[in-house]
C-alpha cells in the first residue's frame, strides 16, 4: 500500500510539475509581450533586445512540456479531466510559443522603425497592446487556475481586439496617404498591429482549449466577430475583482 | 462453495479497486487561491501582503491583505520571470534545521528579493522578498513571499511625462488660436468694433476650453495617482444616484429631455463615492452632448441592478451593473474600442464634439480600473448608446474594511 501511495503522489507531482512549467512559460511570454510593447511605445532598445533574448528559453520549455506530457500520457494513463488537461497543455504550449515568436518579431521590428518628424500617434497601438496584454494575462490565469469563466471572458473580448486592428489599419493608411515619407514607418507599424492581433488570436485559442479541458465541452467554432455594429462590444478590459 | 465464491468475488473487487486507485488521482481544487486550513502557517495576521508558495511555484496560501491589495493579479505577479528566478534562488538556500523555526537567527535562510513592473491591469511596480520556510519532510520546500507595491514613485514619473506629452499636443491648439487672435486685435481688426466683439467671444471660448482641459488633466492625474489602491468604503448605490440626480436635474429641465430611473433596492458596492459620482456624471454628460439630435426628444435611462449570476460576459461572482442608456444618434462600431483613449473624439473637432476635452471616458476608465470594475459600451448609428458599468460586490473583504 505504501508503494501505491508513492505512485499516486509521484503522478500528482508530475502533474504539478507540468502546471508549474506552463505557468513559467506563460510568465515569460507575458514578459516578452510587455517588453516588445515597451520597445515600440517608449523606444526602449534594451527592452527589444531582452524580448528577443528570451526566445530560446521559451522553445526549450515548449520541448520540456511536450516530453513531460507525453510521458504522463504513456506511463500514467490519465483519465477524464486530467487527460483533457494534459492534452490541452500539449496544444497550449504551441500557442504560447507562437505568442513568444510574435513578441520577439515586434521587438526586432521596433528597432528598425525610423519615426518621421511629424509625429505619428502611437496611442492607438499602445491601447491595443494593453488590451491584448490583458487578454493574454486572463488566458494564462485561466490555465493556471483551470477556470472556464475566465476563459469565456477572453473568448468574448477577442472581438474588441479585431475591431482595434481594423481601426488602426484605417488610421495608419491615412497617415500614409497624407505623406509618402510616412510609408516606411507605417508599414512596420501595420505589421506590428497585425502581430498583436495574432497574439490576441492565440490567447483566444488558449481560452478555448482551457474551456474544453475544464468542462469537456467545446466552445462554438465560430468566434464572436467584429462585424455586427449593433452588438455589444468590450470597450476596455479591466482589472478583475478581488479574490475572496 | 458459496463461501469460496464470495471470497473470490471480494478478492477480485479489492484488486480492481486497488488497480483503479492510481488512475483516478484527486485533482487539486480549482479555487486554489482560497484555502487557509488551520494546519497552514498563520499568514493572515501578518501586517503585510504575504503568499506561501510550494517548491514548484504553485500558490499554497494567500493572506487577506494580499488578496485585498492585489486581487487576482497575484498569479500574474508570481509567474513573472523575475519572481520565478527569485523563487529558485530562495530554494537553493540550505534547509532550515528545525521545523519550528530556528532559535538562532544566524541559521535563517537568506532573503532573496527582486523588483519588477507589470503593465496590466494597472501599471504597477512590485518588490518581492522571498525566504525559504522551515518545515518537516515534504513541507520543507515552501517559500514565504512578501509583496510590496512600489508604484507610487514610478507613477509620479510617468505622470510628469504624460503631462508634458499632452501639454505639447492638446494645450497648444487653443493657445495658438488665442495668440493668433491677439495678433489680429492688435492689428487692423482692433479698430473694428464688430470684429473685436466677435474675436473676443472666440477668445473667451478658447480660454474656457483651455481651463476645462487643465482641470480635467489635473483630475485625471489625481485619479491615476492612487489607481493602485483599491477603495475601501462601502457605498449604497441609492445614495450615489441621489447625489448624481441632484447634479444633473437642472440639465433635464430643457424641453425634450427626459431622465428615467430604474434602480433596485439595497445595492452595496465597495467604491469611492466621489469618483463613482464622477463616472456617472461623465457618462450622462456624454449622452447629453453627443446623443442629442436636433428636434428629436432625448431620453436617458439610468439603471442599477444586480448582475445575474449565470452571465458569462461579466466576471462570475455577482456584482452590480449600472447602466446609462440613451436613444440618441449612436456611433459607428469602429469608434467603440478607442473611446477610452485620451483625447479620442468621435467626429470632427469643429462640430458640437469640439466642446469636449476627450478626457471624460479616459477618466471613467481609470476610475473603474482602480475599482476593479468593467466598462462596456454598445452603440449603433441611429440606435442610441448604452454604457454598462460593472462593479464588484462589496463582498467578503467588507468585513475587513469595516473593522478598520
Amino acid at each position: 500500500m505504501a508503494d501505491r501511495s508513492h505512485i499516486v503522489k509521484s503522478y500528482e507531482q508530475e502533474l504539478g510539475q507540468l502546471r508549474s512549467m506552463m505557468a513559467q512559460m506563460g510568465g515569460i511570454v507575458e514578459n516578452q509581450v510587455a517588453l516588445a510593447l515597451s520597445a515600440i511605445a517608449d523606444r526602449n532598445e534594451e527592452a527589444a533586445d531582452a524580448a528577443a533574448r528570451q526566445d530560446p528559453e521559451v522553445d526549450q520549455l515548449e520541448r520540456e512540456v511536450e516530453s513531460l506530457a507525453i510521458r504522463l500520457l504513456a506511463l500514467r494513463s490519465p483519465m477524464a479531466g486530467d487527460l483533457r488537461e494534459i492534452v490541452a497543455a500539449l496544444k497550449i504550449t504551441g500557442d504560447l510559443e507562437r505568442i513568444g515568436d510574435y513578441a520577439s518579431s515586434i521587438a526586432r521590428r521596433s528597432l528598425r522603425i525610423r519615426m518621421p518628424e511629424n509625429q505619428i500617434s502611437l496611442s492607438g497601438l499602445r491601447s491595443m497592446g494593453r488590451l491584448v496584454q490583458e487578454n493574454l494575462r486572463r488566458s494564462i490565469d485561466a490555465i493556471t487556475q483551470q477556470d472556464s469563466n475566465r476563459a469565456m471572458e477572453v473568448w468574448h473580448s477577442d472581438r474588441a481586439v479585431d475591431e482595434y486592428y481594423t481601426a488602426l489599419f484605417r488610421e495608419l493608411v491615412t497617415y500614409m496617404m497624407e505623406d509618402a515619407r510616412n510609408i516606411r514607418a507605417c508599414t512596420e507599424l501595420l505589421f506590428i498591429a497585425k502581430n498583436l492581433e495574432r497574439i490576441g488570436d492565440h490567447a483566444t485559442n488558449i481560452a478555448e482549449r482551457v474551456f474544453y479541458a475544464v468542462t469537456g465541452d467545446n466552445l462554438p467554432s465560430l468566434r464572436p466577430r467584429g462585424a455586427p455594429a449593433s452588438a455589444l462590444t468590450v470597450a476596455e478590459t479591466m482589472q478583475e475583482p478581488d479574490v475572496r | 462453495m458459496v463461501l469460496v465464491c464470495v471470497a473470490l468475488a471480494g478478492w477480485v473487487l479489492a484488486v480492481w479497486l486497488l488497480l483503479r486507485q492510481p488512475r483516478v488521482p484527486t485533482s487539486p481544487p480549482d479555487d486554489y487561491l482560497k484555502p487557509v486550513s488551520p494546519a497552514d502557517l498563520p499568514v493572515d495576521p501578518l501586517p503585510a501582503c504575504a503568499v506561501v508558495l510550494d517548491g514548484l511555484g504553485a500558490i499554497v496560501q494567500v493572506n487577506e491583505e494580499a488578496a485585498s491589495q492585489f486581487g487576482e493579479t497575484v498569479g500574474a505577479i508570481l509567474r513573472h520571470p523575475a519572481a520565478r528566478a527569485a523563487l529558485s534562488a530562495a530554494l537553493r538556500a540550505p534547509v532550515p534545521a528545525s521545523p519550528s523555526g530556528s532559535s538562532n537567527r544566524g541559521d535563517l535562510p537568506p532573503v532573496c528579493s527582486t523588483t519588477f513592473t507589470l503593465d496590466v491591469p494597472v501599471p504597477r511596480t512590485l518588490h518581492l522578498m522571498l525566504r525559504r520556510l522551515p518545515g518537516g519532510k515534504g513541507q520543507d520546500r515552501r517559500v514565504l513571499v512578501v509583496l510590496t507595491d512600489r508604484s507610487e514613485a514610478q507613477a509620479a514619473d510617468r505622470m510628469r511625462m504624460d503631462f508634458v506629452a499632452h501639454a505639447s499636443h492638446e494645450l497648444r491648439t487653443p493657445l495658438a488660436s488665442l495668440s493668433g487672435f491677439i495678433d489680429a486685435l492688435q492689428g487692423a481688426a482692433g479698430e473694428n468694433p464688430v470684429m473685436r466683439h466677435q474675436f473676443l467671444d472666440i477668445m473667451r471660448q478658447q480660454s474656457e476650453r483651455l481651463k476645462r482641459l487643465i482641470d480635467r488633466l489635473l483630475y485625471l492625474s489625481r485619479v491615476q495617482a492612487h489607481e493602485h489602491q483599491r477603495p475601501r468604503d462601502v457605498v449604497d448605490v441609492a445614495d450615489l444616484m441621489a447625489v448624481v440626480l441632484g447634479e444633473v436635474a437642472p440639465r433635464f429641465e430643457q424641453e425634450g429631455r427626459t431622465l428615467k430611473l430604474e434602480i433596485e433596492d439595497d445595492l452595496l458596492v465597495r467604491a469611492d463615492e466621489d469618483e463613482m459620482v464622477q463616472v456617472l456624471l461623465n457618462l450622462i454628460e456624454n449622452a447629453l452632448r453627443y446623443g442629442a439630435q436636433e428636434g428629436d426628444p432625448l431620453t436617458i435611462t439610468l439603471s442599477a441592478r444586480r448582475a445575474a449570476s449565470p452571465d458569462d460576459r461579466w466576471p462570475a461572482d455577482g456584482g452590480v451593473i449600472l447602466g446609462i442608456e440613451d436613444n440618441g444618434c449612436g456611433m459607428e462600431a469602429h469608434h467603440l474600442p478607442r473611446l477610452t483613449e485620451r483625447f479620442y473624439r468621435v467626429g470632427a473637432p469643429t462640430d458640437g464634439a469640439g466642446q469636449g476635452t476627450g478626457l471624460g471616458l479616459s477618466i471613467v476608465r481609470h476610475i473603474l480600473d482602480r475599482h476593479g470594475g468593467r466598462l462596456r459600451i454598445a452603440s449603433a448609428p441611429g440606435k442610441g448608446t448604452t454604457c454598462l458599468v460593472w462593479l464588484p460586490p462589496a463582498g467578503a473583504t467588507l468585513a475587513v474594511s469595516l473593522v478598520e
